[in-house]
């Protein structure tokens, strides 16, 4: 993945902040322990950020030429969870050839997009986008979000700033698989750049990191290091590019520890 | 082009704050949609959706598509893509079957021929694309419709061969700029019509942007369209912004054949809504 083309963009930076702020209104740690957890977090701050009724990531089986619904959020997510689709079939299947996002409204209406599957969840959107996740040029899932509560269809930004997202969530969930315990390791990461004094705002992290770290895995703790990013990046821009230097930096340390 | 960096929205162009006012000075100034397409029905251009196949018995396309191929991976063929017949067509996903209904909608008598390069295969996407496009050049398509383009670096010099061979060919090829902002080819190499979205709905209004790479914007918001399974739906994309461009050089091109790419795309912007007259 390329992140070097990501982290510093302010756009996207305000997106993170809005993210890390509403993963935290919910009571969600920042960065799940399991990859279920983790997509299934993806998709609810997908949902609140594009303001959508529903959203869905269905994983690229490419053996089995299918996209199946590994997580859901809203209305129809129980009945969608663990269906199938034909990899080429619909507006996903578009969005798994192609590497594409893309964005349908009127659906009920005009068509019958993927209705016959649409109507076994018995949830039948009125507004759908679509992104891929990718892994370098491969879509390895399709994020979906239906159904936009204020306006009756996405927009070409909605659309943009989905892209963006689904960057970053094939970010975490490439991570998430390769990396396992990752919330364990992001403190450990953290706490290394806090000790090293190369940041002000790092150093103000130390005892929060030194308690997270005695307590292991507690939650609590990465709910409260949660906190002190949103602390951090609403002072300003230049503390928030900080932020996110850190949250780079941590990356290309987990990289050379991991040795990948 | 380094991919080190995110660049802004190709669309973002051509909100209306965002739309550049322009002068045609001299004899472009004497270029007017009536003289460039008035009265045409597109008649005997033949136009290539090079997609995900066209539905050719879907009621929006009346009798307008003419044939079909497919093209496969396959390793044993020249290029690593073989051609399947696709006759009479049919589409896998629906976005072609769109692209092919904005064309027949505003240049109702042109012939449509599907190029269908996408599939449930994930391997060799990018070749199946580059072949699908060969065979459309060869066949002395005279506008190509491109909604999808390939992001991969490693593709850069054969699109730009290939597009530079269609120029040379007198084919006219019509690229939809990347939905990610992020860069992909062909659609940014000068030898093709790049198109994003603007917010009108009006087929005919179209606007030249003069900070390239993306040169035109084209209706592509909630756009109604036609798609798979005889079946309508109201679609956002730069993709189904390069069928209205196309079926307008398709226009030109059945009233004028004898203009080239280059003196096309000097038509279109001459043309353009916000292009006006001294």
């Amino acid at each position: 993945m390329d992140r070097s083309n990501s982290e510093e963009d302010p756009r996207l930076a305000g997106q993170l902040r809005r993210l890390l702020l509403s993963m935290e209104a919910s009571g969600r740690a920042i960065l799940p322990n399991s990859n279920q957890d983790l997509l299934q977090s993806i998709v609810e701050a997908a949902a609140r950020i594009f303001s959508a009724a529903a959203a869905s990531i269905a994983l690229v089986n490419e053996k089995q030429q299918t996209l199946e619904f590994k997580v859901a959020y809203g209305e129809g997510n129980e009945a969608v969870v663990g269906m199938q689709i034909p990899l080429d079939k619909g507006i996903a299947g578009y969005v798994a050839m192609t590497g594409q996002p893309i964005a349908a409204s009127n659906v009920q209406r005009d068509g019958r997009f993927d209705q016959e599957f649409a109507q076994t969840t018995g949830y039948v959107p009125r507004s759908i986008l679509a992104a891929p996740l990718l892994s370098g040029d491969r879509v390895i899932a399709v994020m979906e979000v239906l159904d936009k509560i204020d306006a009756p269809s996405f927009g070409m930004q909605d659309m943009e700033l989905l892209a963006l997202f689904a960057r970053q969530a094939a970010l975490a969930i490439k991570q998430s698989q390769q990396i396992g315990q990752i919330g364990a390791t992001l403190v450990q990461g953290l706490q290394q750049l806090a000790e090293s004094g190369s940041a002000e705002e790092a150093a103000q992290l130390l005892p929060l990191l030194e308690k997270a770290e005695g307590e292991g895995e507690d939650r609590e703790d990465i709910y409260r290091l949660a906190a002190s990013f949103n602390r951090i990046a609403s002072l300003g821009d230049a503390e928030r590019k900080a932020c996110l230097q850190i949250l780079s930096a941590f990356a290309d340390y987990a990289q050379s520890r991991k040795g990948f | 082009m380094a991919n080190d960096r995110l660049l802004p929205a190709w669309s973002s162009q051509f909100t209306p704050e965002a739309i550049r006012q322009l002068t045609a000075m001299g004899p472009l100034a004497e270029i007017t949609p009536e003289w460039a397409w008035g009265q045409s029905r597109g008649a005997g251009v033949r136009v290539a959706v090079v997609d995900s196949g066209i539905e050719h018995d879907h009621p929006a396309l009346e009798d307008s598509v003419c044939g079909g191929v497919a093209a496969v991976y396959d390793e044993r063929y020249k290029g690593k893509a073989r051609f399947e017949a696709d006759d009479p067509p049919h589409d896998l996903s629906g976005h072609g079957t769109a692209c092919a209904g904005i064309i027949h909608f505003i240049s109702p008598e042109a012939e449509l021929y599907s190029v269908r390069v996408l599939g449930r295969d994930m391997r060799g996407k990018a070749l199946q694309f580059a072949a699908g496009l060969r065979w459309a050049i060869e066949q002395d398509m005279g506008v190509v419709n491109l909604s999808l383009s390939t992001s991969r670096e490693e593709y850069f010099a054969l699109f730009h061969q290939i597009t530079d061979q269609a120029y040379f060919h007198n084919v006219v090829i019509v690229s939809a700029v990347n939905n990610i902002p992020a860069p992909s080819y062909p659609s940014l190499y000068s030898s093709v019509i790049s198109v994003a979205a603007h917010e009108g709905h009006d087929p005919f209004t179209y606007y030249y942007n003069p900070s390239p790479p993306v040169e035109f914007g084209a209706p592509g918001i909630d756009v109604r369209v036609a798609w798979k399974d005889r079946q309508y739906l109201a679609m956002t994309g730069n993709s189904f912004a390069a069928p209205h461009i196309s079926a307008i050089v398709a226009l030109i091109r059945s009233k004028h054949p004898e203009l080239t790419p280059f003196q096309i795309k000097t038509v279109l912007l001459a043309c353009a809504a916000n292009t006006h007259r001294s």
